[in-house]
């Protein structure tokens, strides 16, 4: 019983995902409503009608109690969760148990995170993000909700069996020698061959890593790149299994399966479809890997949709965050291109896009509307409303530049309908009048923005895009070079590292200053014996891991950054510490104190870590701070000091520089 | 008065909203929702206000309790989270600050409801008899009381308050279960409690039902006796007042069964109980040998060990004749089987006792050697409560999952409202500060002898306890430390710190909001037993089993720390501090 659904302030749905129970739960109410007997309403028009008195009441109360509902519980134990993002309201609901507050309201902050890496910018104005979500065609709509779903999907997925999606922390694969090896052969030799290539049609590559299942092989960024925040990257990763699903339920790499198309599915809910894909007329919809879930319990009038056949070759826009020298830049266009190796290997590129500098600009003048409106709202007037960098004076000039270069369009009104407002001598100036005129700038910029890179150049242009041959090429580089490694890598995949504790069930070891993580697997099907080996005993481990990470979490949100406790015959630790680049433990200072509907905890959709760090760096200026996690599980039985010593052991040696821990 | 004055905190308030909304009230397209508001908390509230969160909050409600078949019970806001009971058509919400624990605040709303009902039986059916202006006044009395003397503990756990009894001397508590346990004789006599200044001495029935009872215990004692106050007794000088009362069917039948075995069970509580002791005090003729002050010994071996009873005599020592005449005949053989043959007494008792409760008596002398001597002398409340009890320890689940736990113990007042209340009397008898409450048969107030005799037999006694605790200073606490404790008993809702009843203290702060955040997690977690948890500021231990739950902080120690791993963290010290410390509370956690 599970369903998301984002509504605009007029309750209009804007985008909806429902698993097949919550549907027949909605069914089942509305047909009992209908005692007409016409025949049901189409599902999208019953879900807009169930949730539009909540939907109105969460306005009214904000609009006129200043407080927002957050959630609702009803004894039957079904929950809702709810969040406003701008004018955009995200309602969350589970009613199986599976699922608590937290987690659900982690899942709207990463829908929320998934549009930001789909539709960058727009997202910042709720005008056009509500026509980018729930476009008028219906066809458009259909295409778009149904990748939507799937990836929603997947995320539900990994959350719910991989450790990594668990903590939000990228996993490497433990195999030094071969990991470096990878590096150098993605520098030397795929990189430079790839950008140095005619066919790039002006694109770079700036990132290019391979991924085994979830867990990373080796990963390259190109010199001049700016580092790939550990948000973006677990985001592609769960992009990347959207489209080549690892079959997590069985680890039978079976090499008969053809190069680009996966034919076995992951996990009985999900099959996947040799997929069909739109005319490539928008990056964001042409993904495949729909799961036949999905499919099924789309709104009845999609259904019978007939999906033009995907192109292969076409990379998938993607807004990343981009930290340069002179600030950060955050939902930046490139272009991904998920070129599967084996099943369960994949490799990523992704490349910078020639018109990468207009976004910049986009997003710098953005900057400064935003700066000076928030100012203006807080009631700060002339020159105490435009103090600071990238103030609107600073911007002028290189917007007028700017307009010009687009010609003559509807900024063009509204840049100089501002300019005559905020600096005619004897005109209101900087001042509460100039609001409006702000917000419509800003909606002016999301619409270049969304023309520039949402938008392609439509069909008749060539795609801007690697040519077919040169992905080709680069995928079979790479597979030529792993091609003795495959199957063994497939095998580490799911026994990364071994321990050899006695009376150690499990560990968790996270860098949070790098956003990666280590731990011994815990897969538990049929075929993978992990540690535990398999059965009720490692599914009840299973099952206590990920109560334990939530727990912990919600002492970490109140600021406890030990914890310990015993469960049952379980002995749990969690503990957070900070150290300098050097390996000097470094005193645990006061940590914030969040409320109970604060963003969650993690790194995935909203870097909680990040400002963490940044929280922590100021009583520790001039130097780096790195900031770690260890989660522990022991039988109950084994004595407080051990455990503690053990702890100990593992948190100095999990980090050693040979990355070699344990083996 | 001074007790209760002293401790209410104005800002202590954990209750920022409170409401019932009566939606039948508001059907039509021009019914104004002020029409279905019962009742606001604040009264000051202004008006719009009140409609605007009684229609928005009883809307979405409707809504959500719609699309999920089931009504909603918590509602959260940004600032306030709300306990929601709907039934038919009323909607209760209850509201505090989201810091206090979501359980809490649904045990605060369900403890109101029944609280009214309690008092005032059907919530349709007072709305059909009286005014609204009677029932909200009513609504505000027992909100205030729930609130009042509240320190940020008591925004966690809800207990009884209970007298100090570190320096009380445990005869004294002795002789108040033995009071209570005399007025058992009379057969309209269901169980009752003793009260002194708003605290609890002895009680024979269970935490949620004394709590209640206190209620009116306090408004009588606010208002002062008033002769023409039409349950007062003129008869006995003012003392004695009655009201009408409404229990549940479950509620009742949690006592009834076992109220006249209770007399074995308290007195296997007591420290001086070293032989046989039930026959001896269940004995008529040792019960008026108490009611003589004389027995106010402090030396417990003298009385509690006296092995000679005397020639049975009357049991009541001021000569009226003995009411067993005029019992009609099934009361009266079940009168005789109790009362006329000392051995048979004790023998039914000590059956009872041995195959009933034997297992709680060792479960609560297990608990703490000496409950009695600490604490209160309190009744489990039957065996059939206890196991009630485990099983809603075992419910569990995240979230409102244990709010649905709890409410298996105190069962949901919305939804048992269709469950016939059987009315039944309070009787008081106040002797100054202290106060006899006892739940009788209704005919019990028409039953002059009956009355008279419960009256005088306890007369004496309660006069020369109500002396003694009158003479005990109320403000010393206990021992003091470089630490802070909490303990809570779940079974007998009492909660035992070293605390400063002042909320607020900055130092304190840190333990109360580990507390609250620890009591959280041991009531959604049913297999958790301890925890240690650390921020930068404070280390606190927490430790739980089915029947307690303690915590403990010590001063000083794990401030500076890198909170990476270590064996020498003297945060991990603190479970063997905990249990060493606070042995001299009474506390064993061994």
């Amino acid at each position: 019983m599970k369903c998301l659904l984002i509504a605009s302030e007029s309750a209009e749905v804007l985008f909806h995902w429902t698993d097949p129970e919550f549907q027949q739960n909605v069914q089942k109410q509305y047909g009992a409503s209908q005692e007409d007997g016409q025949g049901l309403p189409a599902f999208e028009d019953s879900i807009s009608t169930l949730f539009a008195p909540i939907i109105i009441s969460c306005i009214t109360m904000v609009d006129r109690l200043r407080d927002s509902y957050t959630s609702f519980t009803t004894e039957n134990h079904h929950i809702y969760v709810l969040h406003q993002f701008d004018e955009c309201l995200y309602i969350a609901v589970n009613g199986d148990g599976e699922e608590g507050e937290c987690d659900l309201r982690r899942k709207i902050y990463v829908v929320k995170k998934m549009t930001e890496v789909l539709f960058g910018m727009v997202t910042l104005s709720s005008n056009l993000l509500r026509k980018e979500l729930r476009p008028q065609d219906t066809e458009q709509r259909a295409r778009l909700w149904k990748h939507l779903q799937s990836l929603l999907q997947t995320y539900g997925h990994l959350r719910e069996n991989d450790q990594s999606f668990l903590v939000e922390a990228v996993e490497r694969l433990i195999h030094p020698t071969l990991c470096e090896q990878c590096i150098e052969f993605l520098e030397r030799r795929l990189v430079q061959q790839l950008n140095s290539s005619g066919e790039r049609a002006g694109e770079e590559v700036m990132h290019a890593f391979i991924l085994v299942h979830t867990k990373l092989l080796a990963f390259y960024s190109s010199r001049n790149a700016s580092s790939l925040s550990t948000s973006d990257l677990l985001v592609l990763i769960i992009m990347a299994q959207n489209m080549y699903p690892s079959n997590t339920d069985s680890d039978d790499p079976n090499p008969e399966v053809e190069n680009d198309r996966r034919t076995s599915g992951s996990g009985p809910e999900s099959f996947y479809t040799p997929e069909p894909s739109p005319p490539p007329d928008r990056g964001s919809s042409s993904s495949g890997g729909f799961c036949g879930r999905c499919c099924s319990m789309a709104e009845d009038s999609l259904q019978t949709l007939e999906v033009p056949p995907p192109d292969p070759s076409t990379p998938r826009r993607v807004f990343l965050e981009v930290s340069l020298k002179d600030g950060l830049y955050p939902m930046m266009p490139h272009s991904m291109y998920c070129l599967p190796l084996w099943p369960g290997i994949t490799l990523v590129l992704l490349t910078k896009i020639p018109t990468s500098a207009v976004a910049m600009s986009v997003y710098t003048f953005l900057e400064a509307f935003a700066k000076l409106e928030k100012r203006l709202s807080e009631g700060q007037e002339g020159s105490a409303a435009t103090r600071g960098q990238r103030t609107i004076h600073e911007v002028r000039g290189k917007l007028d530049k700017f307009i010009k270069a687009l010609g003559p369009t509807e900024i063009q009104v509204c840049w100089i309908e501002f300019k005559n407002l905020a600096f005619t001598r004897g005109g209101p100036g900087f001042s509460r009048h100039l609001i409006p005129s702000c917000k419509k700038m800003k909606t002016q910029l999301c619409a270049v923005y969304r023309q520039c890179f949402l938008l392609e150049s439509g069909s008749s242009s060539i795609p801007q895009r690697l040519s077919p041959g040169l992905q080709e090429r680069a995928q079979s580089m790479v597979q030529e070079k792993l091609m003795d490694w495959k199957d063994f890598l497939l095998v580490k995949s799911r026994r990364n590292i071994t321990m050899d504790f006695p009376g150690l069930i499990h560990f968790i070891c996270v860098d949070r200053s790098t956003g990666q993580m280590i731990a011994p697997s815990l897969n538990l099907t049929e075929r993978n014996t992990s540690e535990l080996g398999k059965g009720p005993l490692a599914q009840f481990i299973r099952r206590k891991v990920w109560t334990l990470v939530n727990t912990t979490r919600r002492y970490l949100q109140k600021g406890y950054s030990t914890v310990t406790f015993r469960d049952g015959d379980f002995y749990f630790c969690y503990f957070l510490w900070f150290e300098n680049e050097t390996g000097f433990k470094l005193e645990a200072g006061d940590l914030p104190v969040l409320s109970d509907d604060s963003a969650p905890i993690g790194m995935l959709a909203w870097d909680y870590y990040r400002k963490l760090l940044r929280y922590y760096s100021k009583s520790h200026q001039g130097e780096v701070v790195k900031c770690y996690e260890l989660l522990t599980v022991h039988l109950g039985v084994v004595p407080a000091e051990i455990i503690l010593q053990h702890c100990r052991q593992l948190a100095s040696k999990l980090w050693e520089p040979s990355r070699n821990p344990l083996l | 008065a001074l007790v209760m004055t002293e401790l209410m905190q104005p800002d202590s308030r954990r209750c920022t909203y409170f409401f019932l909304y009566d939606g039948s009230k508001v059907k039509g397209e021009g019914d104004l929702t002020r029409e279905g508001i019962c009742y606001f908390y604040p009264e000051e509230t202004p008006l719009d206000e009140q409609e605007l969160l009684c229609g928005q909050l009883a809307g979405a409600g409707r809504c959500v309790s719609e699309l999920s078949s089931s009504p909603v019970c918590v509602l959260r806001l940004r600032r306030n989270k709300f306990a929601i009971r709907m039934k038919d058509d009323f909607f209760w919400a209850l509201g505090c600050p989201v810091e206090v624990p979501t359980i809490s605040v649904c045990e605060l709303l369900d403890q109101l409801i029944n609280l009214f009902r309690f008092y005032n039986g059907s919530v349709r059916r007072s709305y059909q008899l009286n005014r609204p202006e009677t029932l909200a006044s009513r609504w505000a009395q027992y909100l205030s009381h729930l609130q009042s003397g509240s320190s940020d503990l008591h925004h966690i756990f809800s207990c009884l308050r209970t007298i100090d009894a570190t320096n009380i001397d445990p005869l004294l508590l002795l002789k108040a279960a033995l009071i209570l346990q005399a007025c058992q004789r009379c057969p309209l006599v269901s169980a009752g409690c003793v009260l002194f200044r708003g605290r609890v001495v002895s009680t024979q029935i269970s935490p949620e039902l004394t709590m209640k009872v206190m209620v009116h215990e306090s408004e009588t004692y606010t208002k002062g006796p008033r002769c023409n106050d039409p349950g007062t007794f003129n008869s006995f000088g003012g003392a004695v007042s009655s009201t009408t009362v409404f229990l549940t069917r479950s509620s009742l039948a949690k006592f009834l069964p076992f109220s006249k075995t209770r007399l074995s069970r308290t007195l296997s509580n007591t420290p001086s109980t070293e032989s046989e002791p039930s026959d001896a005090f269940s004995s008529p003729s040792f019960s008026r040998r108490l009611s003589d002050s004389s027995v106010f010994s402090p030396d417990p071996s003298q009385s509690g060990a006296d092995p000679t009873p005397q020639q049975p005599d009357p049991p009541f020592s001021n000569g009226e004749p003995s009411p067993e005449a005029e019992e009609e005949v099934p009361e009266e053989s079940n009168y005789e089987s109790f009362h006329s043959n000392g051995n048979g007494v004790s023998q039914m008792h000590n059956e009872a006792g041995g195959s009933l409760f034997g297992e709680d008596s060792r479960l609560n002398g297990g608990g703490g050697d000496g409950d009695a001597a600490r604490g209160p002398v309190f009744d489990f409340r039957g065996a059939e409560e206890s196991r009630d009890h485990n099983v809603f320890e075992e419910v569990s689940g995240g979230g409102c999952g244990n709010v649905q736990g709890r409410g298996a113990e105190s069962p949901d007042p919305a939804r048992s409202d269709d469950s016939p209340l059987i009315p039944m009397t309070l009787y008081l008898h106040r002797v100054k500060g202290l106060v006899l409450a006892l739940l009788v048969e209704p005919c019990f107030l028409s039953d002059t002898d009956s009355m008279e005799e419960v009256y005088h037999s306890s007369l004496a006694s309660l006069n020369g306890l109500e002396a003694h605790l009158r003479t005990v200073s109320p403000g010393a606490s206990g021992p003091q430390g470089p630490y802070l404790f909490a303990h809570f008993d779940c079974v007998q809702s009492t909660l035992t710190t070293n605390l400063s009843a002042r909320p607020g203290g900055a130092l304190q702060r840190p333990f109360v909001r580990a507390t609250s955040l620890l009591h959280s997690h041991f009531c959604n977690t049913e297999t958790l037993q301890e925890a240690i948890i650390r921020s930068a500021g404070a280390a606190v231990y927490g430790t739980r089993s089915v029947a307690q739950e303690t915590y403990f902080q010590q001063h000083g120690g794990s401030l500076r720390n890198s909170g990476i791993p270590n064996h020498q963290d003297s945060a991990f010290s603190l479970p063997g501090k905990a249990r060493h410390r606070l042995l001299k509370h009474g506390v064993n956690l061994i």
